[in-house]
């Protein structure tokens, strides 16, 4: 199992104009395509799970993430944000990178802790902020995925 | 949708989360990689599931408590035309509505709500 296989380049943002976290968990379910109710509830469910505790891991990366029953398989996006964003994040620092992941209660392949624990490695890697800044598409999100070989 | 549907929707979530977060891999995640406090996290969960329950109505709140049991599910997807409670098919005139989510359907053979993702 490859990160690079569960995304794809109309779930890659690289220019978020959002001002705050709440528009920014909105503005990343909306790569999904979902219906409005839908969104509206993978919304809020994201939202409770930033109150039980900020999911900004520090290094200005942040991956909010939750199972829901509103989709149907794992998904996941990338945003960044140019100027960062308050995420009451570990280290206190402004957020500029978001994963987001998601998935159904009931996974077949049970790929969720899986793909949470290669994000969390990925981020962790001493580079990456950096690497993640100087992307100029979501092609080279993707290749740079593919480059980090997690 | 419904919106007492979505109302459970929302404490299948949330009962989707404790129960996660007591179960070791998650919780080990959730308090090593995100430094969550598990213990608080649960009593807020847990909180929030009351307040919700307090939310539904007469007929629905009764058959919630009454298929909520230990496994915790009272609402369950239809997939491919089977009930995810007790796989059994689900009969198809319900299936085939513009909008199933529209009004609340429960199973006929286990009695929990259904849910029809998009
Ligand atoms: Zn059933």
């Amino acid at each position: 199992m490859q990160l690079r296989d569960f995304f794809s380049t109309d779930t890659v943002d690289l220019a978020l104009k959002t001002e705050t976290k709440d528009e920014t968990l909105r503005a990343l379910v909306g790569l999904f395509h979902l219906d409005e109710k839908s969104e509206s509830i993978l919304f809020k469910m994201l939202k409770r799970r930033e109150t039980l505790g900020s999911t900004g891991i520090g290094r200005g990366i942040a991956i909010p993430h939750c199972r829901s029953l509103v989709v149907n398989r794992l998904r996941v996006a990338f945003g960044r944000h140019a100027a960062g964003l308050d995420f009451k994040a570990i280290d206190e620092k402004p957020v500029h990178y978001v994963f987001l992941i998601v998935a159904p209660p009931l996974e077949v392949s049970n790929q969720y802790l899986p793909v949470l624990g290669k994000i969390a490695q990925f981020s962790k890697e001493a580079d990456v902020p950096d690497r993640l800044a100087g992307l100029e598409s979501p092609k080279e999100f993707l290749q740079l995925l593919e480059e980090k070989g997690v | 949708m419904h919106e007492q549907l979505e109302t459970l929707l929302e404490m299948q979530d949330l009962h989707m989360q404790r129960r996660a977060l007591e179960e070791g891999d998650v919780r080990e995640f959730e308090s090593g990689v995100f430094d969550m406090s598990v213990e608080e996290a649960l009593a807020a969960l847990e909180d929030k599931i009351s307040d919700l329950e307090r939310r539904l109505t007469g007929d629905v709140q009764e058959r919630y408590r009454r298929v909520i049991g230990s496994r915790h599910r009272a609402v369950v997807p239809v997939l491919g035309g089977v009930c995810y409670g007790c796989f059994v098919a689900v009969p198809t005139s319900w299936a085939s509505e513009s909008d199933p989510n529209a009004k609340m359907n429960v199973c006929q053979n286990c009695g929990r709500f259904h849910y029809y993702p998009p």
